[in-house]
């Protein structure tokens, strides 16, 4: 495909100065250069179902025992006091603690019986297709650091995101867009950028925000009054002027890339409003996500894009909705998340597999850590949660997970994992490895070392493979 | 191998002559011999990190700390190995991964085994996999001991290892070129002694490039040094310049490093070693107010030449070497600059360590080469690097306390544009006043609460009435539960906090109530104070929601922490207790005795890494220089002179460099003027024979030719304002925020519970078209120019700059709005100074370009701009002007709602717009699609 836009581009060029030289610069070397480029498309390290990943971030940490872990426990407990200690502890553990119910009636649905609050009215109905996960713990009880290690698998940030490191091992399949999309509310997540950065990896890598308002991607388009025409005009001139240039430097094998790199970009400017257009998707798909609804639109609408982006050969899309953050009010806090969650989720689950894209895309669900059983008591009538990185739930649906599976389990009060526990940098292994990436394999030289997504390696959580 | 067997050799030999009893049995010894000699070795390197070390958690069940564990085999309950046959043993199957029974062993592909490991682990399996016993383990160790030393490397004297294998271990000699003292080679002749070395390097055969044309010289020279553009004037004197080409660029480098902008280039380099950010990063990303001034000494000290041994002091030590001299505090600035914060919700040890482990690697990294981080968990497994050393080293800053200190403005800093101040009083004033309303709801929804209870207010309508009478304006409801609570009222007897809020309450409280706090740090930009630190005991805090300043009793209050090495890095696992040290593998050399009462010991530190003879110091600043001009470094990971770092390939030069550099009396610019006046740095990016070049230089590391570079960002911001004549060329000062993309502007950035400020561009055109080492670093926000371009996050060190291509960058570059207002400013300057459309487009390739077009250019170029001009509407669309206030949509944390909330853009009233398109006839307009060509042409953005 870009071979015969780049000659189409070169032939308009006419007799332009420097044509001869520039003609000769789109030699065999260059072909084969782009065909071996950093985003050329190439196998994993394993055989694998998954091709694609949807990462679904739910920024601030969703309490797991108001969504997918029930602690009839607690309401024996509930306003009972907890006392927790030592020297570890936070300011934000001080006080008096007490336990806290939650507010959610609990139900087991599908054949698997997957246990889940009665808010997911959506979701419910695709219970079988999902394989949640209840082991996992993380390092840190601060925002930032834990979505760097969720996000990244280093607490300190600046280390690639995962996107990153899946484009690196596996490239991607449309050249025309990016490989790795991230699609961030308008208010970026905590942390900022650095969620979806690419590190020490080259840039190529770098996860590519499409904004929900302004331009998708910055300066996709020239300033207003530049017509589509103008700028072909300017591009050829720009080509031309190149040519010259070249073959003046002819030494200089990078002149010929970042020439590429412009018609590319002239491809990209056309083909992503294309690809973020939902005018060719029916009234009623657009229902089923929940687009048009106030409570669902922005969450459906990134879902939706999810689904398009992967049906175009992006290899991995990362979309982030905040924030889960429930110190207090967790009813009504949770309450109104979920339900801005559970239409569209379901929806792309169910239209991926009606698609026959489930089989080849893994879904994955998860905040940056779960939420405590207790709270301080703050302002007498609060129920609210705070983090905790012993205890969530994550889950996973399609490209070849262990659907219809819970593994792993937490404690009485969902205090802690206690079952089937793993340290973050294992689902992350694990996570690769459905993609066909093996974690070991997947290193990068930085700083005095071959870095990886788990740091220093990990275990392949294998219940949570088909 | 080879010599593998020429010891067995020996040694059967030996045994067959000395000791009759093993003669029969020289394969069971042999595989003995090798057991002692290379397998106990490779399991204790390989395997037992996870077999075996723990006894409780084995991988697999495969234990392989004795040949017992290894017979037994783990989960598969298949023996690990089947005596004299390797190809049906799993342990070597395994370690060859390519086995389709067996996954590839140790796991990590960094980690697998050479060709040479493997064929010892096949020849002891062959042999009979001997596992001999202790006591004749250590018979064959002692009788070996001198043979195997001397070919096993040199053993590396240190502080010593947490166990007796890694102190004794041996080391290739490549390895440990960094430790060796630096030696300067004698040169004969008066050929510039830098020419002589990369000459005597050269493959035979390779020629040299000749010296490159004037032209493209002086902007190579410029661009170096200064990193802007040549004026056209400049270019045109040099290249008139009939003196000889030597004589005449000598005058232009001395020139160009007597120039202000000398300081910028250079400390754009040092910030990016250091990571210089004004935020602090992670969930607050709070303004570092104050950064700005140790930014400032960095310019300044490349520009007065300092000594570097002294630069290296003052950023490690300044606070002790003269406390008196604000010079000194904010030269500690260095030691602030890894992202760092202390919530309330994180444990305050652990956020410490974290400042400790950060400066610790810094430290070594910057001016020693070396990533420290490597041995924090363990003695590193590469280079002489024990953990030991790692926490020595640490103590000698584990009385140093962060802190803004008081510092007085220098008479040399730049303390314009304070003024600014009155756009963050009015937002200040603006957040008091949504928080003085906010409480009047409280108060009011406090009345209903109590009508809805049922229950008598009197206590409460008692508390408000005192508050009121004693003059109290703001905080009333909050003041009034407190006091209840104070006279002894249950929590559900009075209005519970933030009673009956809407979400767009909820989130308007948290917005004002930590937009104050946040302005707190941005107002310390305009006072006297310094990003610094003290030293003192360490005191127990919980949170850090505000600047620090230096508590009164820093000697007295708090722990004096006493540094230990820390088991696996964790500062809940103190070990054996450490104290103040450097880096023991150079003690034979340059030791030092560091005190470890609370002040002095950075002094003690820095006066170690300063010393002339230290050969890390000398060598690393003096690879970063070379790699300054030639975009490559002599040793290839200037932060990283360790074994796993690239050899230097031209080590005499890297020495005689880093000798000079000491007998300059550490002066950079006499390095600068030496490099550049070698041959090496004037070559030409033509090499006269390319095909010899590829084939006898495949790595391009030769020097026959000169490699083109790209601009970095900040050049390139850089260049096309000084081309447009728009750069203000003032140095130092606050921080500037140009305009940048307005989706970024304005996008609600989440920190902490809240939502940081909007980017607003400063109001005046001089203030924002400063040069880009003076744009607001926020870790959270990079700019989005810069960013595309590969300017690096602070988030790690950037040893060497990379400057990848991808298609942000054209997007940036062909459509954003800054190029488009930089070349219709360019379109209108050349048209303004030129008496034809001829002269004009003359007139942009000199500016840009430093040449003039060719006349098919020039054709060409007219060409386009006719057709432009026919194409272009009559007028142009007017320009908006920017808002005085926007609203934001987000979702509220308490309730999960969504509100939204405006925020003013107070400074947006007095915003004087860069040129419009509107501002000028259309014929400009069409000269400035010209403009953007060249500033998109890769002969604008490659330095050849």
């Amino acid at each position: 495909m870009p071979h015969v836009n780049r000659r189409e581009s070169l032939f308009r060029l006419g007799t332009s100065l420097g044509s001869l030289a520039f003609t000769s610069l789109l030699s065999d070397e260059v072909r084969s250069k782009e065909k071996l480029g950093p985003l050329a498309p190439r196998d994993g390290h394993f055989p694998s179902k998954a091709t694609n990943c949807i990462f679904l971030v739910m920024e601030g940490g969703p309490s797991h025992v108001d969504t997918f872990d029930p602690k009839p426990a607690l309401e024996k407990l509930h306003l009972t006091e907890l006392t927790r200690g030592g020297e570890q502890k936070s300011a934000m553990e001080s006080g008096k603690r007490y336990y806290v119910q939650s507010p959610f009636k609990f139900k087991k649905h599908g054949k698997s019986g997957a246990d889940m609050s009665d808010n997911w009215r959506h979701l419910s109905a695709v219970a079988d297709d999902l394989c949640f996960f209840r082991g996992c713990q993380v390092d840190s009880v601060n925002h930032p650091t834990a979505m760097y290690q969720m996000n990244c698998g280093n607490r300190f940030g600046g280390d690639p995101g995962i996107g990153a490191w899946v484009t690196y091992g596996l490239g991607t399949v449309n050249q025309n867009l990016p490989g790795f999309v991230v699609l961030p509310e308008v208010s970026y997540p905590q942390g900022g950028a650095p969620n979806w950065s690419n590190g020490y990896l080259p840039a190529f890598y770098q996860g590519t925000p499409l904004r929900p308002t302004g331009s998708p991607i910055l300066d996709l388009s020239p300033p207003a009054g530049v017509t589509a025409e103008r700028q072909r005009m300017n591009l050829d001139l720009l080509t031309a002027f190149n040519a010259g240039h070249a073959a003046q430097h002819p030494q200089h094998a990078e002149l010929a890339a970042r020439l590429e790199n412009y018609e590319l970009a002239f491809r990209m400017q056309t083909e992503v409003p294309k690809a973020i257009d939902f005018s060719d998707e029916s009234e009623k798909t657009l229902s089923k996500y929940g687009v048009g609804k106030a409570e669902t639109d922005s969450f459906g609408r990134k879902c939706l894009l999810a689904r398009k982006m992967v049906e175009k050969g992006v290899r991995f899309v990362q979309l982030f909705k905040g924030t889960w953050d429930s110190h207090d009010y967790i009813e009504r806090a949770h309450g109104n998340l979920i339900e801005s969650v559970d239409q569209p989720i379901a929806a792309l689950i169910q239209d991926l597999k009606a698609r026959g894209l489930l089989e080849t895309t893994l879904i994955v669900w998860c905040g940056e850590f779960g939420r405590t059983p207790d709270n301080g008591l703050r302002g007498g009538i609060a129920y609210g949660r705070d983090h905790n990185p012993n205890a969530m739930t994550i889950w996973m649906a399609g490209g070849g997970c262990n659907a219809g599976h819970t593994i792993g389990a937490t404690d009485e009060t969902g205090m802690t994992a206690v079952e089937n526990v793993h340290h973050v940098r294992d689902f992350h292994v694990t996570l690769l490895k459905l993609l066909g990436l093996d974690d070991n394999k997947l290193t990068y030289y930085h700083a005095g070392r071959f870095k990886q997504l788990s740091q220093f390696g990990g275990k392949v959580i294998e219940d949570l493979i088909a | 191998m080879q010599s593998l067997f020429l010891i067995f050799t020996v040694f059967i030999a030996a045994i067959t002559c000395n000791n009759t009893s093993y003669g029969q049995q020289s394969t069971r010894i042999d595989s003995e011999i090798l057991f002692v000699r290379r397998i106990a070795p490779l399991l204790r390197e390989k395997c037992l990190g996870c077999h075996g070390n723990n006894p409780q958690e084995i991988e697999g069940s495969l234990d392989v700390r004795s040949l017992a564990g290894l017979f037994a085999g783990g989960d598969s309950s298949e023996p690990s190995i089947v005596t004299g046959k390797p190809d049906k043993s799993p342990l070597y199957l395994a370690a060859t991964r390519n086995s389709d029974d067996w996954s590839e062993m140790p796991p990590k592909e960094a980690e697998q085994l050479s060709a040479e490991q493997l064929t010892w682990l096949r020849e002891w399996i062959t042999s009979g996999a001997q596992w001999p016993s202790k006591p004749q383990q250590e018979t064959i160790q002692k009788k070996f001991a001198e043979a195997w030393s001397l070919e096993d490397g040199i053993p590396v004297g240190t502080s010593g290892g947490l166990s007796p294998e890694w102190t004794d271990r041996k080391y290739d000699p490549a390895g440990l070129w960094a430790y060796q003292p630096v030696t300067k080679v004698a040169i004969k002749g008066t050929r510039n002694p830098i020419d002589v070395l990369i000459e005597q390097e050269l493959p035979t055969g390779l020629t040299l490039a000749p010296r490159a044309d004037r032209r493209t010289l002086i902007r190579r020279a410029t661009f170096d040094l200064t990193g802007l553009p040549p004026l056209p004037q400049e270019v045109e004197a040099f290249v008139n310049d009939a003196r000889a080409d030597n004589i005449a660029f000598s005058h232009v480098v001395d020139r160009l490093l007597a120039s202000p902008h000398y300081g910028e280039r250079m400390a754009q380099h040092w910030l990016d070693v250091v990571r210089y950010a004004d935020s602090s990063g992670f969930a607050n990303d709070y303004e570092r107010g104050n950064a700005w001034r140790y930014r400032d000494y960095v310019v300044r000290s490349f520009n007065e030449d300092k000594q570097y041994d002294q630069f290296v002091r003052e950023q490690i030590a300044g606070d002790e070497l003269d406390a008196n001299d604000p010079e000194m505090i904010v030269a500690t600035g260095f030691l602030r600059m890894g992202p760092w914060e202390l919530t309330g919700m994180e444990v305050a040890k652990i956020a410490r360590q974290r400042f400790l482990d950060d400066v610790t690697n810094s430290v070594g990294e910057t001016f020693l080469a070396h990533s420290l981080q490597c041995a924090r968990c363990h003695d590193h497994k590469f280079d002489p690097v024990p953990t030991q050393d790692y926490y020595s080293i640490q103590a000698v800053f584990s009385t140093t306390q962060m802190a803004e200190r008081k510092a007085s403005f220098l008479d040399d800093e730049n303390t314009s544009g304070f003024e600014e101040q009155s756009y963050l009083r009015k937002l200040q004033q603006s957040h008091q006043q949504s928080l003085a309303e906010l409480d009047r709801v409280l108060l009011v929804n406090a009345q209903r609460w109590y009508r809805d209870k049922g229950t008598s207010p009197a206590a409460w309508d008692e508390a408000i009435k005192n508050f009121n009478a004693s003059g109290r304006t703001v905080g009333i409801f909050n003041a009034a539960r407190s006091a209840l609570r104070a006279a002894g009222l249950e929590q559900k007897d009075y209005p519970p906090k933030l009673v009956d809020f809407t979400p767009a309450q909820f989130g308007r409280e948290r917005i004002a109530r930590k937009g104050l706090q946040r302005l707190g740090w941005q107002f310390d930009r305009y006072k006297p104070y310094a990003l610094s630190v003290y030293n003192g005991r360490t005191k127990s805090v919980t949170s850090v929601m505000a600047p620090i300043r230096i508590p009164g009793n820093r000697l007295k209050s708090g722990d004096l922490e006493q540094t230990a090495i820390l088991t696996g890095g964790d500062p809940f696992s103190p070990g054996p207790p450490v104290s103040p040290g450097i880096l023991s593998v150079i003690n034979d050399q340059l030791s030092a005795t560091i005190s470890d009462s609370i002040e002095g010991r950075r002094t003690g530190f820095a006066n170690w890494v300063a010393a002339a003879a230290n050969p890390l110091t000398t060598r690393a600043i003096a690879n970063r220089l070379w790699l300054w001009h030639f975009g490559e470094a002599i040793a290839g990971n200037p932060n990283n002179f360790g074994s796993t770092g690239k050899k230097p390939t031209h080590p005499q030069l890297l020495d005689w460099l880093a000798s000079t550099l000491v007998e300059d009396n550490w002066s950079i610019k006499a390095t600068h003027r030496r490099i550049m006046m070698s041959n090496t740095y004037c070559r030409s990016s033509h090499h006269p024979d390319p095909k010899a070049l590829r084939e006898l230089d495949p790595q391009g590391n030769r020097y026959t030719v000169f490699k083109p570079r790209r601009l970095t960002a900040e050049e390139l911001r850089d260049s096309m304002l000084a081309v447009t004549e728009e750069l203000n060329p003032t140095l130092g000062g606050i921080p500037c925020r140009p305009e940048i993309n307005v989706e970024v502007a304005m996008q609600p950035r989440q920190v902490m519970g809240t939502f940081a400020a909007a980017w607003v561009p400063n109001p005046n055109p001089t203030q924002r078209h400063r040069r880009s080492i003076y744009i607001l670093k926020l870790r959270g926000m990079p700019h989005p120019m810069l960013e595309v371009f590969n300017t690096p996050a602070p988030d790690f060190s950037c040893e060497r700059r990379t400057a990848s291509t991808v298609t942000p960058q054209v997007f940036s570059l062909f459509n954003g709005h800054n190029t488009h207002t930089r070349a219709l400013t360019l379109a209108a300057l050349a048209l303004k100074e030129s008496g034809n459309d001829r002269d004009a487009i003359k007139r942009c390739f000199q500016l840009a370009l430093s040449r003039e077009p060719s006349p098919q250019e020039l054709k060409e170029f007219l060409t386009h701009w006719r057709e432009i001009e026919k194409a272009l509407p009559e007028k142009a669309p007017t320009h908006a002007t920017p808002p005085l206030e926007v609203v934001r949509e987000a979702v509220e944390e308490n309730t999960g709602e969504r509100f939204t909330f405006t925020e003013p853009l107070y400074s947006n009233a007095d915003f004087v717009p860069d040129l419009q398109p509107a501002d000028v006839n259309r014929h400009t307009r069409a000269l400035s699609d010209l403009c953007l060509v060249i500033f998109n042409s890769n002969e604008f953005v490659y330095i050849y």
